[in-house]
C-alpha cells in the first residue's frame, strides 16, 4: 500500500485568516478576459446551480448539465430541515468558531480543519444571499429571521422554510441559474448524463455525455470542469436519495485520475420510515428537526407488543435521553442511528419486523398544542401519513435508520480541485468538509458555500495561473473518449442476458447493507468485496438491457449507473476494511468502547484515505494527514 | 410591443376584458330585470318606465353602444379564447375525472365547463330577443299601435317565444352563476375574507336571473291574470 | 411484512408511444400480487420487471425523488392528475387506494406545450422557460445585505411560502381543460411579489412571464380550478388572482412592457 502524502494546498497563517489571505493571493482573471473562458458544470443541485450562476455572473461562459428534465429537480430539493449559519441572531452564544468546532467535532475529527473553518466563515453570507434571491425563510412575528435547533449543537442556528428548506434553497439557486440562461451566459443541457471526463495534457478539458432523450453521445470542451453530482448513497439500493442519484460521473473521473477519498464514510440517518416490503424502491426521510419535539423510545420489556398508547410512561425506555442526558434526542445522527440499531438488535424493536423505534410527539402536542406542531412539521406529518396510513398526531411515528448522505467523495484540495488539474468537485460529490459524520443542516450549507463563495474564486485562480492552450472537441482525445463511453453502453446492451438491471442493483444493495451498513467488521467487509466482485462478473454475463442505446431508454441509463456502483461498491468495502478504527458513521465492531461507543485511533488513522485508480484495477490507497492547529481531537461525548 | 396591444393580445389581458365586459353585462341584467319587474306592479308602471327610458335618446344611444360593444367584445373574445384553449391540447385524454370535491355535477354538465354552450344559447336567444323587441321583425302588424306592456303580452303569448325566452333566461342564469364569481377572480378580486361570499352571491345571482327573466314568458301563459300587459286597469274577463 | 392476504390484481391500460413523432396507443397489462402498501410507482416497477422478464420493453415514466418534492413524476391516473388523492404526487400515491379487479387507465400529461418523449414521459422544459423569462430576483452573488435588513411580516412570508411550495410538476397544466399553466406561473409571480426583495422587478416579471407562458402554447385560464384540486403542493388559485392583479397593474400603472418571448432551443 502506497503512503504517498497528498498536498492539500492549505494556505498558511492563522486558521481564521487563511481564507482571507488566500483570496488576497489568488490570481484573478480580468473582467474583459472572463468571456474567453468556458466552464462546464455537471449537476444542478445547490452546488452546481449556485456555481453555474455565480460563474456566469462573473462573465464566464458556462455550460450546465443535469440528468433530470429540469435543473430544478436535483435532489438537493428533498432536504427538509434547514441550513446552519453562525449568525447568532438568537443571542445564544454562537460564533464562527463555535459552528466550526461543532462541525469538525460532529465529523469526529476526520475533516480538514481549514476547509471546515472556511465553511463556517461563509455561512452567514449564504443566508444573506438566499434571502436576497427570494428564499422565504421562516420569520418571527417582528419580521426577522427565525431559527431552530438541530442535532449536535447546543445553539439555535438553523434557518428553515417549513419542512422544505432544500427545495426553497434550490429554487433560489435555480432561479439565479435561469436568470443567467436568459442572459445567454449559461447554456443549459437537461436530460444529459455525463459519462466520461476528457483530459488533454493531464488537465480536465471537457466531458462526454449522453443525451438521454435521443441517445446521442455529445462532447463538450471547456477550460475547467466542475463536478457537482452529489453522493453515492444509492450503492445501497435503498436510500433516501433520488432514484436517479448515482456515482457514475464521479467514478468516471476517478478512472481518469481523480482520487476517491474516504468512500466508506456514509451517513445513516436515524429518522426514516422503516422498510415495509421487498418491493420497496426507496426510503423516505423524516427530518431531523422532528427530534426537536419528538422523543425516541422503545418498550422496556422485550417483546412488548401492546400498542404504543397502551404502554405507560414507566414501561418506556427513552434510550437517547437515558444514554445522552446532555443532548438527549438531539445527539448527532451517527450516534442516534447506532443507538436505534443497538435497541433493535437487542430485541426491543417494535413493529412487525422488530426493526423500528418510536418517535413520539405526544408530550409536544400536549404542551404546545396540535396546531403549533402542525405549523412546524405539517408537511412531514402529512407525508408520513401518506406512506404509512397511520396518523402521527394520534400515535407515534415508527422510524429506523437509513442511508442518507455520503461524506466521502472525490478528493479535493483547499481550492476544491481534484488530483486532475482543472477538475473541481463541489458539494456532496467531494469529501472535504464533513469528516466521518455530517451534522444536520450542514449539507445545504456546504453545497452553497462551495458554489456561491469558494469555486468562483478558486476556478478563476486556475484559469489565470495556468496557461491553458485552446482546445476544441476536434482534439482527438474527445472522439476517443466518446468512443469508449459509447462502447460501454453497447457492451451493456450486447450482454443480452436474462436478468434485469434492477435485480442486480437490489442484490448489490443487500450486500452493502448487510456488511457495510451501520456496523462493520473485517470478515463482513471481506465477504462484501468478494460477493460484489462475483456479482459484477454475473452482471456482465447475465444482464438484460431491453431496447436500444440510440433513443430514450431508462434501462440503459440505469444499467450504466449500476455497472459503476458495482465497481465502486468494492472500493467502498476495501476502504472500510483498511480503516481499522471507528469514527463517525464508520463503525467497526472491533473498535468500540465497552459501552458501545465508537473508538477512534488517531495515532494511525488521523488521515484522509484517497484511492488512486490503476490500470490493473486494484486501487492504491494514499493518505492526506490531518493536522489540527486549533482544535484538539477529543473523544466525542454527547452525554 | 406596444403596451396596449401587448395587454390585449395576452391571455390574461383578454380574460380581463372578458371579465370586465361580463361584469358590465351582469350590471345590465340587473337593470333590465328591474325594469321588467315593473310588469308585476302593473302595465302602467312598465309603460312609464319604458317611456322614460326612450325619452332620453342620447342616454339610450350611449347605453346601447356600450351594451353592444360589451356584447361584441365578450362574444368575440369568448370564441377566440375558447378556440385557442381547445387547441392547446390537440390530443385529448381518454378519461377525465375532476379532483374538486365541491363539484355536484359531472364535468360535462358543470357551469364552468359549459360556459360556451350556455353563452351560445344565450346568444341565440339574444338574436331572437332583439329581433322581437328592438326590431319588431315579423311582428309589425300585431304590434301596431300597442303600448310597450301590450307588446310584451303579444310576443310572449307565442309558444315558440315561451320556449326560446325560457331557455335563454335559464342559460343566462347558469352562465352568470359561474361568470360573476369567475370575473371577480379574473380581475383579481379574491381574498379568503370575501371570496366565499362572492361564490354564494354568484350562484344566487344566477338563480335570480334564471327565475326572474323566465318568469315572464311562463307566467304570461300560465297565469295571464297575474300580469297585466294592457297598461290599463282591467277587471277579470 | 408480507401481505399475502391483501394482494391486488389489476388491469393496467397504459399509453405507449415511441417518441413525439409517432402515434401512440393503449396497451393492456394484467398485474397481480400487488400489496396495498406499495406506492403506485413501485407497482409500475413490478410491471416493468414483468415486461423485462418477458423480453419486452418496459414502460417509460418519469420519477426521481419518490418523496413528493422533486416534481418529476407525473401520470394521469384514471383521468386524474397524480391519481385520486389530494395534495399527493404519484410517487406518494399508494395502492391501498385501489380495489382488487380495478382497471387503471394511465396516460401521460397531455398538452401541446408538453410533447411526449416516450410512453408516459413528457417534455416540460416550457415551464423552465417561463421561469427563465422572469421568475427570479436579479441579484448577483455577493451583493446581498444582511438577511435581517429586510423585515418580512410573518403573514407575507407564510403566504409567499405557500406559493413557493410549487414543485413544478405540471399537474395544473395536465388537469386544466385548457392546458393552462396559470397556476404554475402565478405561483412564482405570487411568491416573489409578496417579498420586498422581489418588488423592484414586479411589473417586468409578470409581463415577461405571462408573455412566455402564452408563447409556449399553453391555454388561458377559465377559472375551473381543477389545477388547484390537482396541485400536489396545495398551491391556491388565490395566487392566480394575485397574478391577474399584478398583470393589470403592470400593464396600466408601470412603464414596463413585455420582452420578446424566449425561443425553445434544440
Amino acid at each position: 500500500m502506497s503512503q504517498t502524502v497528498l498536498n492539500s494546498n492549505v494556505p498558511g497563517g492563522p486558521l481564521a485568516d487563511k481564507w482571507q489571505n488566500h483570496k488576497n493571493e489568488m490570481k484573478l482573471v480580468a473582467p474583459n478576459n472572463k468571456r474567453k473562458f468556458d466552464i462546464i458544470v455537471v449537476g444542478t443541485g445547490l452546488a452546481g446551480a449556485s456555481a453555474a450562476a455565480s460563474l456566469a455572473e462573473l462573465g464566464y461562459n458556462v455550460k450546465a448539465f443535469c440528468y433530470q428534465d429540469s435543473p430544478r429537480r436535483a435532489h438537493s430539493i428533498a432536504a427538509q430541515g434547514g441550513i446552519n449559519a453562525a449568525k447568532n441572531y438568537p443571542n445564544d452564544g454562537d460564533s464562527v468558531h463555535r459552528l466550526f468546532y461543532d462541525t469538525i467535532k460532529g465529523g469526529d475529527f476526520r475533516a480538514r480543519e481549514a476547509n471546515v473553518y472556511r465553511l463556517a466563515e461563509v455561512s452567514s453570507n449564504i443566508i444573506d444571499q438566499c434571502v436576497a434571491s427570494g428564499v422565504p425563510f421562516a420569520r418571527e412575528y417582528g419580521g426577522l429571521l427565525a431559527n431552530r435547533t438541530f442535532g449536535g449543537a447546543q445553539v439555535s442556528r438553523t434557518f428553515y422554510c417549513r419542512g422544505q428548506t432544500g427545495q426553497q434553497l434550490l429554487l433560489g439557486a435555480y432561479s439565479g441559474l435561469m436568470r443567467q440562461v436568459a442572459a445567454g451566459k449559461v447554456k443549459m443541457y437537461p436530460r444529459r448524463e455525463m459519462l466520461d471526463l476528457v483530459n488533454v495534457d493531464g488537465v480536465a478539458r471537457g466531458i462526454v455525455c449522453r443525451n438521454l432523450k435521443t441517445g446521442e453521445f455529445e462532447t463538450h470542451a471547456a477550460h475547467a470542469v466542475l463536478l457537482c453530482t452529489g453522493g453515492y448513497g444509492n450503492v445501497f439500493y435503498l436510500s433516501t436519495n433520488a432514484k436517479g442519484s448515482n456515482v457514475t460521473a464521479a467514478w468516471r473521473c476517478h478512472k481518469r485520475g481523480a482520487y476517491f477519498a474516504n468512500p466508506c464514510y456514509t451517513q445513516i440517518h436515524p429518522t426514516c420510515i422503516p422498510v415495509k416490503g421487498d418491493y420497496q424502491s426507496k426510503l423516505t426521510l423524516m427530518s431531523e428537526s422532528l427530534r426537536n419535539d419528538g422523543r425516541v423510545w422503545v418498550p422496556k420489556e422485550s417483546g412488548d407488543t401492546r400498542s404504543p398508547d397502551q404502554i405507560p410512561e414507566e414501561a418506556r425506555d427513552y434510550y437517547l435521553e437515558r444514554r445522552y442526558p446532555a443532548f438527549g434526542n438531539m445527539v448527532p445522527r451517527d450516534v442516534a442511528s447506532r443507538a436505534a440499531k443497538e435497541r433493535c438488535d437487542a430485541g426491543f424493536g417494535i413493529g412487525g419486523t422488530g426493526m423500528s423505534v418510536y418517535l413520539d410527539f405526544k408530550r409536544a402536542i400536549q404542551e404546545q398544542g396540535e396546531d403549533a406542531i402542525r405549523s412546524k412539521y405539517g408537511n412531514l406529518f402529512h407525508m408520513y401519513q401518506k406512506i404509512t396510513d397511520e396518523n402521527p398526531y394520534k400515535s407515534p411515528m415508527r422510524i429506523y435508520p437509513a442511508v442518507h448522505y455520503t461524506m466521502g467523495g472525490l478528493w479535493v484540495d483547499y481550492n476544491l480541485e481534484s488530483t486532475v488539474p482543472g477538475l473541481f468537485v463541489l458539494g456532496e460529490a467531494n469529501f472535504s468538509d464533513h469528516g466521518a459524520n455530517r451534522l444536520g443542516a450542514s449539507a445545504l450549507m456546504q453545497g452553497l458555500a462551495d458554489g456561491y463563495f469558494v469555486a468562483p474564486y478558486t476556478v478563476g485562480h486556475h484559469l489565470a495561473s495556468r496557461s491553458l492552450k485552446p482546445v476544441t472537441t476536434a482534439h482527438p482525445n474527445f472522439d476517443q473518449t466518446r468512443q469508449e463511453a459509447k462502447g460501454r453502453v453497447e457492451k451493456l446492451i450486447g450482454v443480452n442476458g436474462k436478468r434485469s438491471v434492477e435485480s442486480f442493483h437490489r442484490e448489490l444493495g443487500q450486500i452493502m447493507w448487510d456488511n457495510c451498513g451501520m456496523a462493520r467488521n473485517a470478515d463482513g467487509l471481506r465477504t462484501a468485496a468478494d460477493q460484489i466482485h462475483t456479482l459484477r462478473d454475473q452482471f456482465w454475463k447475465q444482464v438484460f438491457v431491453p431496447g436500444s442505446g440510440d433513443s430514450f431508454n431508462q434501462q440503459v441509463e440505469l444499467a450504466g449507473r449500476v455497472a459503476d456502483f458495482m465497481e465502486f461498491g468494492e472500493l467502498f468495502a476495501r476502504d472500510a476494511l483498511a480503516r481499522e478504527e471507528s469514527c463517525g458513521g464508520h463503525f467497526r465492531e472491533e473498535h468500540a468502547t465497552e459501552d458501545g461507543e465508537a473508538k477512534r485511533d488517531d495515532e494511525h488513522f488521523q488521515h484522509v484515505a484517497a484511492w488512486e485508480h490503476t490500470i490493473d484495477g486494484d486501487d492504491v490507497r494514499h493518505k492526506e494527514d490531518l493536522k489540527f492547529e486549533t482544535v484538539t481531537p477529543s473523544t466525542r461525548s454527547y452525554k | 410591443m406596444n403596451w396596449l396591444t401587448g395587454f390585449l393580445k395576452s391571455s390574461v389581458g383578454r380574460k380581463f376584458v372578458m371579465a370586465f365586459t361580463g361584469l358590465f353585462l351582469c350590471f345590465f341584467l340587473v337593470v333590465h330585470l328591474a325594469g321588467n319587474l315593473m310588469l308585476y306592479i302593473g302595465g302602467e308602471a312598465y309603460n312609464n318606465y319604458a317611456h322614460k327610458l326612450h325619452s332620453n335618446e342620447e342616454f339610450l344611444l350611449i347605453a346601447e353602444v356600450l351594451l353592444f360593444s360589451a356584447f361584441a367584445l365578450h362574444i368575440a373574445l369568448a370564441f377566440t379564447t375558447t378556440l385557442e384553449n381547445f387547441r392547446a391540447r390537440k390530443k385529448s385524454y381518454k378519461l377525465v375525472e375532476t379532483k374538486r370535491d365541491d363539484r355536484t355535477m359531472p364535468l360535462s354538465a358543470s357551469t364552468d365547463y359549459t360556459m360556451m354552450i350556455t353563452g351560445m344559447i344565450g346568444l341565440f336567444f339574444l338574436v331572437w330577443h332583439i329581433s322581437d323587441f328592438k326590431l319588431e321583425f315579423g311582428w309589425e302588424a300585431l304590434l301596431e299601435g300597442q303600448n310597450p306592456a301590450q307588446k310584451v303580452g303579444v310576443i310572449l303569448a307565442n309558444w315558440s317565444r315561451v320556449l326560446i325566452y325560457t331557455l335563454g333566461s335559464v342559460a343566462f342564469g347558469i352562465h352568470v352563476s359561474h361568470g360573476l364569481a369567475s370575473a371577480c377572480q379574473t380581475i383579481g378580486f379574491n381574498h379568503p375574507k370575501y371570496t366565499p361570499a362572492i361564490n354564494v352571491i354568484s350562484k344566487v345571482f344566477g338563480v335570480i336571473v334564471a327565475v326572474g327573466f323566465s318568469s315572464f314568458p311562463i307566467l304570461a301563459n300560465m297565469y295571464p291574470d297575474l300580469l297585466n300587459f294592457s297598461g290599463v286597469v282591467t277587471n277579470s274577463h | 411484512m408480507s401481505d399475502s392476504d391483501n394482494n391486488l390484481t389489476l388491469t393496467l391500460r397504459v399509453w405507449r408511444q415511441d417518441n413525439s413523432e409517432t402515434k401512440g396507443k393503449f396497451a393492456d397489462y394484467k398485474i397481480s400480487r400487488i400489496s396495498p402498501h406499495m406506492s403506485f410507482l413501485e407497482m409500475l416497477d413490478i410491471l416493468n420487471e414483468q415486461l423485462i422478464a418477458q423480453g419486452d420493453e418496459p414502460v417509460a415514466f418519469d420519477h426521481d425523488c419518490r418523496e413528493g418534492i422533486c416534481g418529476t413524476c407525473s401520470l394521469m391516473i384514471n383521468g386524474q392528475a397524480h391519481g385520486p388523492d389530494k395534495e399527493t404526487t404519484t410517487c406518494q400515491l399508494h395502492m391501498r387506494r385501489f380495489k382488487n379487479g380495478d382497471t387503471v387507465v394511465i396516460e401521460p400529461w397531455r398538452a401541446n406545450a408538453f410533447p411526449v418523449v416516450k410512453d408516459l414521459v413528457v417534455d416540460r422544459t416550457a415551464l423552465d422557460r417561463i421561469i427563465e423569462a422572469g421568475g427570479y430576483i436579479s441579484v448577483n452573488t455577493g451583493q446581498a445585505q444582511d438577511g435581517n435588513c429586510l423585515p418580512i411580516p410573518r403573514q407575507d412570508q407564510s403566504s409567499s411560502m405557500d406559493a413557493a411550495a410549487c414543485i413544478g410538476c405540471g399537474a395544473c397544466v395536465a388537469a386544466c381543460k385548457n392546458a393552462s399553466a396559470m397556476l404554475f406561473t402565478s405561483a412564482k409571480v405570487s411568491h416573489l411579489a409578496q417579498l420586498p426583495q422581489g418588488d423592484p422587478e414586479r411589473p417586468q416579471r409578470v409581463l415577461n412571464m405571462v408573455a412566455q407562458m402564452d408563447a409556449e402554447g399553453f391555454g388561458g385560464c377559465s377559472n375551473t380550478y381543477e389545477c388547484e384540486a390537482a396541485c400536489p403542493a396545495g398551491v391556491s388559485i388565490e395566487h392566480i388572482a394575485r397574478l391577474n392583479r399584478e398583470y393589470v397593474k403592470a400593464s396600466f400603472c408601470s412603464s414596463a412592457t413585455a420582452a420578446e418571448p424566449i425561443q425553445a432551443g434544440e
